[in-house]
């Protein structure tokens, strides 16, 4: 069930791995972009010469494309943790959708004059942690009960919702609304434009920084990181690991714990260098936009960089030329770019499979 | 707490939400029984009930819609089995693009023909009479002689046989068990799977066909998370199709429950609708722990393997 | 015309050629055996030859004839079946299911008639002589029980050609004469019958023509005598130039005092009914006994990887170090780099406030690649390795342990299954080494030569108990009658037509 993984040494017997499954993944985009453009009547070069004016076009669309990036690269790095431990975790939904609730509910009730020395990183740290809470039933219920983590996951995503509608109408919410208080001036990540006037009015912040140096300091850590190197053994062959007495269903936990709180850290993104507070909805999609990330661009920090940027693009263009075609189709987008990468890369793998002869294989049981 | 009528119109409507879910449930059993992990099942309920109401709104027959909602349910499940069997890609990857497909795609449909990115215009689907009137044995009585009831109470005894007692029912078990065994005996694992898988979707197909003409419409993401619930009343059940059955009632009914509660909960309204999911997650966790070592509801043990 | 062949045959996997342009003839009414060391590409020959698996170049021929598709299917409808090594039966059918599946007989509605099915395996039954419990799950059938329904359900496919993959690997010595006994009356009424097998005794009683495999290349066949010399002969053309010095055992000196492994009256589920051992420093104790007695769950059970329902055993498993009897499943993490597997479990060891020490883990790496005589790159990649390496790997491992004194036991189980004979006289030399060292040694295995190579005694396990403590020099008789202790002989086993 685990995608091959790579170590810091990038060792994989010869081939170059990602990148012909990534270049399968943009072919058949293309593909399916053409045919989905086709069937409303439209021209797919036409469109796409728009989506790239409304992207990276001009400096504004460019800023907006990292802001839709950004929570996408988190969550790319979220799933891409868990993956490496051979797990799905399909809560980032639920989980980030929770943690904006706690860093919102939190940063509101923060004094007016705090510095943001202090409240940033308590709001992060705030936005981690419930992350990684609400990936705690799933990470518990998989190591202790070996629940399927894909169902449960999914569970809490439709609970976290309820959840957060729930609080906010309970009193989290300012009266009449569905948003939390302000932040504080001090909490705020300053924006992008603060610094480069001609992305003014966009909503990317320096964030962004957090989200790449999350996806630099992963493969970092599972070289360097006892437990993280764990967990990825474990993701290679749990029988082994459990053989040689390492400690499986925690690392497992661990590993759904690790994936929720950097899910949760989007929120720094969203609430902390856009909104200013939390509402309900904010972030929503990023759950599953990870998803794709991951699938595009694991194994490498580059990659899945790469990945956020095209699928925020495609996010942002999408509203570019929702006139034209639906945007819903960047969503179809995205399942068949998964797809098209699995295909690719599972390829790679049964080739290298293929090498090794059936000779233990399996046992043969006796009374 | 309720009346006794309230009471029947309750068990009526649990039944009536059951077919969806019980849809679902059997297309999970087809597909996992043979050795091919089903999560897309949330997927197929949606992209069968588009399919239903666009058809019956092109041609006015119910039947014509039904018949659609399982072709085109049908030729998600080959993809996703091809996919598998024949790509190699793990099947809850292959789920999951599937599942992001059809709720992409549902909605690009809808507004493509009907300038709508969340409904689609009314349709009549099976009934025509109103559900009110004549009394509460009535109801219920009417649900259950309604076709889609019907059906799926015949689909599942007919899954039940076919799995038991026939020869492709014994290559469909074997599969999932032992892909590498089976495929020494000169069976095609394969062509057991892919047709499995298929059948099984077009099941589901069903499911959301009936989802679909039960509320008279299509709206986008109506499956609501049934097809997961759906495929954990398969685990919880160990599998077994009928026994599946009567989980899905129980899911149903909790999903019945919720929305009647909900007028009367107020504040706690966003709390209640949680109930669905919370109990999912409750029940799973309760197998779970019951079960220990492998044995009785084990998994087919060659799920996810290839031949 | 003989009634199965394989012609230019060629396959590799990777970078292993397992199978060398061979051709080969198997006449009906013969018994062949193929004969070979292990990795000699045996059982890769002859599952081409079943259809079983796609050569790279080559043909397969029945009855004369090109097999084409080449698949499993079309072998079997030629009349081509084999019984593998690992039973191609699924568990939780029953002995019948699994007989006909992919020969099903329908009956009305579309439905199963296994009235019909019942009679024709009924006969076949009575063909090999065997009673077979066709309503029981396979899973609760014994080994034996298990390879007559294999065997029937070849025969219920009229299979002409009957391929057999080392059936007696899992058998006693009675049973294996037992099965010899009904593969004559296969052959004698027209069949083909081929045996893969290293026992070379066996070959030498029953076996009418032998083939020599060496490296995947096809050394000789020829007519077996069933003279003393046979077995010699035999050996020698499957060692070819490679000189067979028996390993020298040395001196040691076995420790006195207290043992240092002790297992007392344990007792788990139904496979250990109360087993009793004591191993002292620098003994070496050899477990011998047919799979599916006990052993595996002992070895388990001694690394603490499952629960034992009463009894003792001491020490804890952090100070015994263990192979396991898998290295693919068990041993080896095979998408990881030697470094990581070597070390596998001791990260610990080489973390300072959650980071690990590269340079330190690199060093000891490589310490122990060299140890095993593998590479000195440590970032190779497990999995391109070959069986041996592998093995030898992981036995480094356990011996790293032992030496530097984090391990008293060491617990090797099949040591050296499916590695070649240069690999196993190195991993047999180690372990020796490690006794001489001073370590308590336990070798599981089933195959008595090695047995008998390396220990001091050899306690046999039967349905989960100790039946025989016996010397090394025991007789194969003598160890073969404890093995059997507490089976059922009843009459039922010996039917006869």
């Amino acid at each position: 069930m685990t995608l091959a993984a790579t170590d810091a040494k990038g060792v994989r017997p010869g081939i170059p791995p990602g990148l012909l499954a990534s270049l399968a993944g943009l072919a058949a985009a293309w593909i399916a972009f053409d045919l989905l453009v086709w069937s409303y009547g439209e021209s797919p070069r036409a469109l796409l010469s728009m989506l790239f004016a409304g992207t990276w076009g001009t400096p504004y669309g460019a800023a907006q494309v990292l802001y839709k990036a950004t929570p996408l690269l988190f969550t790319g790095v979220a799933i891409d943790l868990a993956l490496r431990a051979g797990l799905f975790n399909i809560g980032a939904e639920g989980q980030l959708a929770v943690a904006g609730l706690a860093v919102g509910a939190v940063g509101a009730s923060l004094p007016t004059g705090i510095p943001g020395v202090v409240a940033i990183p308590l709001l992060i740290a705030t936005g981690g942690l419930a992350g990684a809470a609400w990936a705690a039933p799933p990470a518990l219920l998989r190591a202790r009960l070996g629940v399927h983590e894909v169902i449960s996951t999914i569970m809490m995503n439709r609970i976290g919702e309820a959840f957060v509608a729930f609080a906010l109408a309970s009193g989290l919410a300012m009266k009449g609304t569905v948003r939390t208080g302000d932040l504080p001036p001090g909490a705020h990540v300053p924006r992008l434009d603060s610094v480069a006037s001609g992305l003014r009015g966009s909503a990317a912040s320096f964030a962004v920084i957090l989200a790449v140096a999350c996806a630099f300091a992963l493969p970092w850590g599972f070289a360097r990181v006892r437990v993280l190197r764990e967990i990825a053994l474990v993701g290679m062959n749990r029988v082994a690991c459990a053989a040689e007495h390492m400690p499986v269903a925690r690392r497992l936990a661990q590993a759904m714990l690790f994936s929720g709180a950097i899910a949760g850290l989007s929120t720094t993104a969203t609430v902390l260098g856009y909104k200013g507070h939390f509402e309900s909805g904010l972030g929503a999609g990023a759950g599953f936009g990870g998803i794709a990330v991951a699938m595009l661009g694991r194994g490498s920090a580059l990659g899945l960089v790469a990945s956020a940027l095209l699928f925020g693009t495609l996010e942002q263009g999408g509203l570019a030329i929702n006139a034209h075609v639906p945007m819903e189709a960047m969503q179809v987008l995205e399942g068949v770019i998964i797809v098209a990468v699995a295909l690719a890369d599972a390829r790679v793998r049964e080739s290298l499979a293929r090498a090794v002869p059936r000779s233990l294989g399996r046992k043969a049981r006796g009374a | 707490m309720m009346r006794g009528g309230e009471g029947l119109t309750f068990v009526a409507q649990a039944v009536r939400m059951a077919v969806p879910y019980a849809c679902a449930a059997l297309g999970g059993v087809w597909s996992e029984r043979s050795g091919v992990v089903n999560i897309a099942l949330e997927g197929m309920l949606l992209a069968g009930g588009l399919a239903a109401v666009v058809a019956q709104h092109a041609t006015g027959s119910a039947w014509v819609g039904v018949l659609s909602a399982c072709t085109v349910a049908a030729a998600m499940g080959l993809a996703h089995a091809a996919t598998f069997v024949f790509g190699r890609v793990d099947a809850i990857v292959s789920g999951i693009a599937l599942n992001l497909v059809a709720a992409g795609g549902t909605r690009f449909v809808l507004r493509a023909l009907y300038d709508s990115s969340s409904n689609s215009p009314a349709v009549e689907g099976f009934r025509a009479a109103s559900f009110e009137g004549g009394g509460d044995w009535a109801i219920l009585a009417r649900t259950l002689i309604d076709p889609a009831t019907l059906f799926t109470i015949a689909l599942a005894l007919a899954t039940a046989w076919a799995l038991r007692k026939t020869p492709f029912g014994l290559r469909v078990r074997a599969s999932g068990e032992d892909p590498e065994a089976v495929r020494a005996t000169g069976v095609d694992v394969r062509r057991v799977r892919l047709l499995a898988v298929a059948i099984g979707a077009g099941i589901c197909g069903l499911g959301g066909a009936a989802l679909a003409f039960d509320q008279h419409q299509f709206q986008a993401g109506m499956s609501g998370g049934r097809g997961f619930i759906a495929l954990a009343a398969v685990i919880v059940s160990g599998w077994r199709p009928l026994r599946a059955m009567t989980a899905c009632v129980a899911f149903a009914a909790l999903d019945a429950l919720q929305i009647a509660v909900q007028d009367r909960a107020g504040q706690l309204r966003d709390l209640v609708q949680m109930l669905p999911y919370v109990a999912t997650l409750v029940m799973m966790a309760w197998i779970a722990s019951r079960r220990g070592a492998s044995g009785e509801g084990a998994p087919p043990a060659g799920l996810g393997k290839h031949a | 015309m003989p009634a199965l062949e394989v012609h230019e045959v060629d396959k590799r996997f990777g970078a292993v050629h397992a199978v060398k342009r061979a051709s080969l003839a198997f006449e009906r009414g013969r018994i062949h055996a193929v004969v070979g060391e292990n990795g000699a590409g045996k059982s890769t020959l002859l599952r081409i030859a079943a259809g079983l698996l796609v050569p790279d170049e080559g043909e397969t021929r029945v009855d004369g004839r090109k097999l084409a598709p080449h698949t499993p299917a079309e072998a079997l409808s030629r009349g081509v079946a084999m019984v593998q090594q690992h039973f191609a039966l699924v568990d939780v059918l029953t002995a019948l299911e699994n007989v006909v599946l992919g020969r099903e007989p329908r009956g009305k509605w579309g439905g199963l008639d296994l009235g019909a099915a019942r009679a024709k395996a009924e006969a076949v039954a009575r063909e090999i002589g065997a009673s077979i419990a066709w309503d029981a799950r396979v899973a609760t059938l014994g080994i034996g029980e298990r390879q007559r329904v294999e065997i029937a359900r070849a025969l219920y496919r009229d299979a002409r050609v009957v391929i057999l993959d080392e059936p007696t690997a899992v058998l006693t010595p009675g049973e294996a004469s037992s099965l010899y006994a009904t593969l004559r009356r296969l052959a004698d009424a027209g069949r083909a019958v081929v045996v893969v097998t290293h026992k070379l005794d066996e070959v030498r009683d029953f076996a009418d023509v032998a083939t020599v495999m060496r490296r995947g290349a096809i050394v000789e066949t020829r007519d077996v005598t069933r003279s003393g010399d046979e077995v010699r002969s035999l050996a020698r053309a499957i060692m070819g130039n490679e000189s067979v010095a028996p390993l020298e055992r040395g001196s040691r000196t076995i420790g006195g005092g207290e043992p240092v492994l002790v297992l007392r009256d344990v007792r788990m589920g139904r496979a250990v009914r109360g087993v009793s051992l004591e191993v002292r420093a620098g003994e070496i104790v050899g477990i011998a006994g047919v799979e599916g007695n006990g052993q595996r769950e002992i070895v388990r059970a001694i690394a603490q990887l499952d629960a034992i329902d009463s009894g003792s055993i001491s020490p804890a498993a952090d100070v015994i170090a263990i192979v396991h009897e898998d290295r693919h499943q068990e041993g080896l993490v095979l998408d990881a780099p030697i470094r990581d597997n070597v070390l596998l479990g001791e990260l610990a060891r080489f973390a300072r406030y959650g980071l690990l020490d590269a340079d330190a883990m690199d060093r000891e790496a490589r310490a122990r690649s060299a140890r095993a005589q593998g590479p000195d790159d440590v970032t190779i990649v497990a999995r391109t390795l070959s069986g041996g390496n592998q093995q030898k790997l992981v036995v480094a491992r356990a011996i790293a342990r032992v030496e530097e004194g984090h391990a008293r036991v060491l617990l090797v189980a099949h040591p050296t299954r499916g590695v070649d004979l240069a690999a196993s006289r190195a991993i047999h030399a180690e372990i020796l080494a490690a006794a001489g060292r001073g370590a308590a040694v336990v070798v599981v295995s089933a195959d008595l030569h090695e047995l008998r190579a390396l220990s001091d005694r050899i306690v046999v396990l039967a349905r989960g108990r100790v039946s025989a403590q016996l010397p090394p020099d025991a007789t194969d008789d003598v160890i073969g009658q404890a093995m059997l202790a507490g089976h059922d002989l009843s009459p039922r086993e010996e039917a006869r037509p």
